[in-house]
């Protein structure tokens, strides 16, 4: 299970990047991404910014409030779209690309991560399925955190957001991962 | 088959031009061997038409007769800075999704088919003419639209009037055959296609062509080969091509020339199979010359032979379709009185159904006064048309070998199809259709229909009325996987297909709707799916709205069953159909915009998942699903529901697959379009604006570095210092260099490397080079 997670502002540049594997049931949390998948992801990103849109400003599931988290939002082959937003128009956007047997490419019966892994592959059989809510709550709890730490760096005066600042800080991405390593 | 092979060598590929593609035109390969890859393609006119017929045919896509200007103007005119400078296209094209292109093509590609069937003198009358296929050549072009306008009348008695109507000749027993990846599934319901056919074939060494088509393959191949040509003769000789690339990007991601032709020849020669009907003729002509000492003699028995000898069709092919007698009289030798006398007694004998054809004996070349070149065959199938390529090629002559005939000639056989059409096919089908429509359709969709149908799968109340519902529990000969050609299911489905070409879609979607549930109940999965994949696409094109909801409810679902059950059932399956349903309902979904482009999108990513074509079709459908994107333009300042960037994503990967195929023209075409539409949304004159992530823009740019290595690879050296193709490489490039110093970022250097030459300097510099060396080259 490897993953992309990028953060964009609202004028769709890229904020942050950063990319890890699943740390659960043994892995290493390093990323598995072929060289072609790599080209690509920032493209798939990219792309599903359009459906993002589309759900942000379509007509809202849930009466009345609107959700920051978006849940699993799209797909491109084998990767996975979940996307956060923050009240500012800021989207944190995860590409979730499961392993090729999780998908049901290779017959291994290997165990997954918690998100896509205990309840993912305990309904349909070995298939990754990014609805289920166990996933959807892993996946969410990492955007919580994240969400917290980025409301901590946006509140520094020497941050303008709002012209398209790179987070560069280290302790963010050292946040970040660690997000990442505790529910992903 | 091995015809690239021999005949069109691909230009040596070079992997390590391609690695260190900045330097690519110093290190390319000597030209004399880039040269003597190319053997016939700037040198053989002949050649040159038969593709350019087919580019041009493709360029009608723009429906308003501006395909006609553009071709006809002067490559320098085309190219100059005012038509480049006014990005915004011609005043005739349609803007985007609104070219029903597709939709006419389809509407075109359903059409009756006529069987033809002539005795020997006939044959040796226009064979002399210099038509070595006989009568089935002489009339083929011309049936493809029929001259004026044809009057159909619908199920509810209202009266329309078609332009485009056509019908296609066919040889009495083409068709039969299916296509190679499903032949001997059915080994008992082939006949032997020995005897005297209605046709001769053109003969070719190495393709035997067949009038069906269906092969998938072999459409690639054909298109392959077009793209390879346009790929070389880019610049030189096909300003139809280079139009291509030069319009602006709402028509360029509308409609590829290439895509037509793919789905062009998907859709010709559709073969005879029992699952639908299209392929059954509905009327065939049966010719007999003057000359012959007892016509009337003839005809019969040439019925004959259609009707129980050897050229009678399997038993799920209906046999009492109309059949049409011919006479056709020599002006030269042939007496005018005798024919006249023998047409009277036809007529006496035969009733209405009969025509005199007058035809000029001799042959007839390109100097006669009035003499008309043989109109090219639109809808020929893939195999016919890369057997006529590859015979071109080969063939030494540089004349156009395509039969020339007198005007007198072209008038009398465009007034005998008129006259066919209009008086005699139309108007037999449309009896058939209200005929079945009342006594089939109208007993099966009653009451009592209803409650048969409910019998058949409780046996217990098996009703007496009908004999052949209540013999058994189904019509369905499970075993052979076919209804026979007189049960009510057979005539359900031929009137629903009836109605379908006679463009009554309404009638047509009913009909199908109630077939879709009967072949379900037989499990008749193959024709299930035909009546699914038809109901699906006759709903898509009637011309009322169509509400998400039922779209998503019923089109989406007979989409899925139809394309799964023609993938996935028994141990036959038949890809073709499902390409076909799936393509098909991707073109139309796509013109109904908003939420439909979306399922097309979804389709066309499905035909790629699903393997279902190889690796020239992939491409086209990437290019496909992109262009199903950008139809979405969003509502709005703010443009929400846009799929700007799917359609870029989309662009990009086709861009990559078109490279990855050598093909650089086309994914320059490609990239070009996703550029446009990632900045789309940044401010015009700002056209400098990068990408917005870094890695985007280093892929961009190393692809587009690759691609104009490969297309310098590819054009090699041409062009002898013509002004028109040097001052086209100039702006070109000027182009290039523009995006290229698009990008005012930092990891430039180190992903290119180093032995890039500095693009910002000198955006001339490949050329510079280039043209240097073509000096070089001349002085040598």
């Amino acid at each position: 299970m490897s993953y992309a997670f990028t953060i964009f502002s609202p004028i769709d540049t890229p904020l942050f990047t950063h990319e890890f594997g699943t740390s659960r049931s043994g892995g290493d949390g390093i990323a598995r991404f072929t060289t072609s998948e790599r080209a690509l992801n920032p493209f798939i990103l990219h792309s599903s910014l359009d459906i993002v849109e589309e759900v942000q400003w379509g007509l809202s599931t849930s009466a009345g409030s609107a959700p920051m988290y978006l849940k699993h939002i799209d797909k491109y082959q084998n990767c996975y779209i979940s996307c956060w937003i923050t009240g500012a128009n800021v989207r944190f956007v995860l590409l979730t690309r499961p392993r090729d047997e999780a998908l049901g490419l290779n017959a291994g019966a290997q165990r997954g991560s918690l998100a896509g892994g205990r309840a993912g592959l305990g309904a349909g059989g070995q298939v990754y399925n990014p609805t289920s809510p166990a996933t959807e709550e892993a996946v969410k709890n990492f955007f919580v955190d994240v969400y917290e730490v980025w409301l901590k760096t946006i509140m520094n005066p020497f941050f303008h957001v709002g012209s398209g600042d790179v987070v560069k800080s280290p302790v963010f991405r050292t946040r970040v991962a660690a997000a990442a390593k505790k529910y992903l | 088959m091995t015809p690239l092979q021999d005949a069109t060598p691909k230009p040596p590929k070079y992997p390590a031009d391609l690695e260190a593609s900045m330097t690519l035109p110093k290190q390319r390969a000597s030209p004399a061997s880039s040269l003597a890859s190319l053997p016939y393609r700037r040198s053989n006119p002949s050649l040159q038409k038969l593709f350019e017929s087919t580019a041009s045919l493709s360029g009608s896509r723009a429906s308003s007769g501006s395909a006609t200007p553009t071709a006809s103007v002067v490559p320098t005119s085309v190219f100059s800075p005012g038509s480049r400078l006014n990005g915004t296209g011609t005043p005739n094209r349609l803007p985007p999704g609104v070219s029903d292109e597709y939709r006419n093509l389809i509407q075109r590609a359903f059409v009756p088919h006529v069987a033809v069937l002539a005795d020997t003198e006939t044959q040796e009358l226009i064979r002399g003419k210099g038509l070595e296929g006989g009568l089935l050549q002489l009339l083929r072009p011309f049936g493809e639209l029929v001259p004026g306008k044809v009057t159909i009348r619908d199920s509810v008695g209202a009266s329309r009037s078609w332009g485009d109507f056509g019908v296609r000749f066919v040889g009495s027993n083409d068709g039969l055959g299916l296509p190679p990846s499903q032949a001997g599934r059915n080994p008992g319901l082939r006949v032997s296609t020995d005897g005297q056919r209605a046709g001769g074939r053109i003969s070719s060494s190495s393709i035997r062509p067949r009038r069906v088509g269906g092969d998938v393959p072999l459409i690639e191949e054909l298109v392959e080969r077009h793209l390879q040509y346009s790929e070389f003769n880019a610049h030189d000789s096909m300003p139809g091509y280079f139009d291509q690339n030069d319009a602006p990007v709402q028509t360029e991601s509308n409609s590829s020339p290439f895509y037509s032709l793919f789905l062009k020849r998907l859709l010709s020669g559709l073969p005879l199979v029992p699952h639908e009907t299209f392929a059954h003729p509905v009327a065939s002509v049966i010719a007999v010359s003057s000359k012959n000492p007892n016509p009337i003699e003839e005809l019969r028995k040439l019925y004959s032979r259609q009707n129980d000898g050897d050229l009678q069709l399997p038993q799920w092919v209906e046999n009492q379709y109309l059949r049409y007698y011919v006479l056709v009289h020599d002006e030269e030798t042939g007496d005018i009185a005798k024919s006249n006398q023998t047409f009277d007694a036809m007529k006496r004998h035969f009733g209405l159904h009969c025509h005199l054809l007058r035809l000029k004996g001799q042959q007839c070349i390109p100097s006669d006064d009035d003499s008309v070149r043989l109109p090219t065959c639109e809808w020929i199938s893939a195999s016919e048309e890369l057997a006529e390529i590859q015979k071109r090629e080969t063939a030494d002559d540089i004349t156009d070998p395509t039969p020339y005939l007198p005007d007198s000639d072209i008038t009398a056989i465009r007034t005998f199809v008129r006259e066919l059409v209009a008086q005699s096919v139309v108007p037999h089908m449309e009896r058939h259709v209200s005929q079945w429509n009342e006594q089939v359709l109208a007993r099966r969709r009653g009451i009592s229909g209803r409650f048969m149908s409910i019998s058949k799968r409780w046996t217990p109340f098996g009703g007496n009325r009908n004999s052949s519902v209540s013999s058994s529990s189904s019509n369905y000969d499970s075993h052979a996987g076919f209804y026979q050609a007189s049960s009510p299911e057979s005539l359900m489905r031929k009137l629903a297909d009836y109605s379908f070409m006679l463009r009554d879609f309404k009638l047509a979607l009913s009909t199908y709707d109630i077939l879709r549930t009967d072949f379900n109940n037989d499990k008749a999965w193959r024709h299930y799916a035909g009546a699914a994949e038809m109901a699906a696409l006759s709903a898509l094109l009637t011309t009322a709205p169509l509400s998400s909801k039922t779209r998503t409810e019923n089109v989406d679902t007979w989409i899925e069953a139809a394309s799964y059950n023609y993938m996935n059932r028994q141990q036959n399956t038949t890809p073709y159909y499902a390409l076909r349903s799936l393509a098909l309902s991707i073109e139309l979904l796509r013109l109904r915009g908003s939420s439909a482009a979306d399922a097309a999108a979804r389709w066309g990513s499905r035909i790629l998942d699903s393997n279902l074509v190889g690796p020239v079709a992939a491409a086209l459908f990437t290019e496909r699903v992109s262009a199903c994107y950008a139809v979405r333009t969003g509502v709005g300042s703010l443009r929400l529901g846009s799929r700007r960037r799917k359609a870029a994503l989309w662009s990009i990967l086709a861009a990559e697959s078109w490279f990855r195929l050598d093909k650089a023209l086309q994914a320059e075409k490609c990239l070009d379009a996703a550029l446009r539409l990632y900045n789309a949304h940044f401010d015009p004159a700002d056209v400098v604006e990068s990408l917005p992530f870094p890695q985007m823009q280093a892929f961009i740019d190393e692809l587009r570095n690759e691609i104009l290595g490969l297309r310098l690879a590819n054009r090699g050296f041409e062009g002898s210092g013509e002004d028109g193709a040097e001052g086209v490489e100039q702006s070109l490039v000027v182009e290039e260099a523009e995006t290229l110093d698009a990008s005012p970022r930092a990891h430039r250097k180190s992903l290119i490397g180093a032995v890039a030459p500095p693009m910002d300097v000198g955006p001339l510099s490949p050329m510079l080079e280039r043209s240097e060396e073509r000096r070089d080259d001349q002085f040598e």
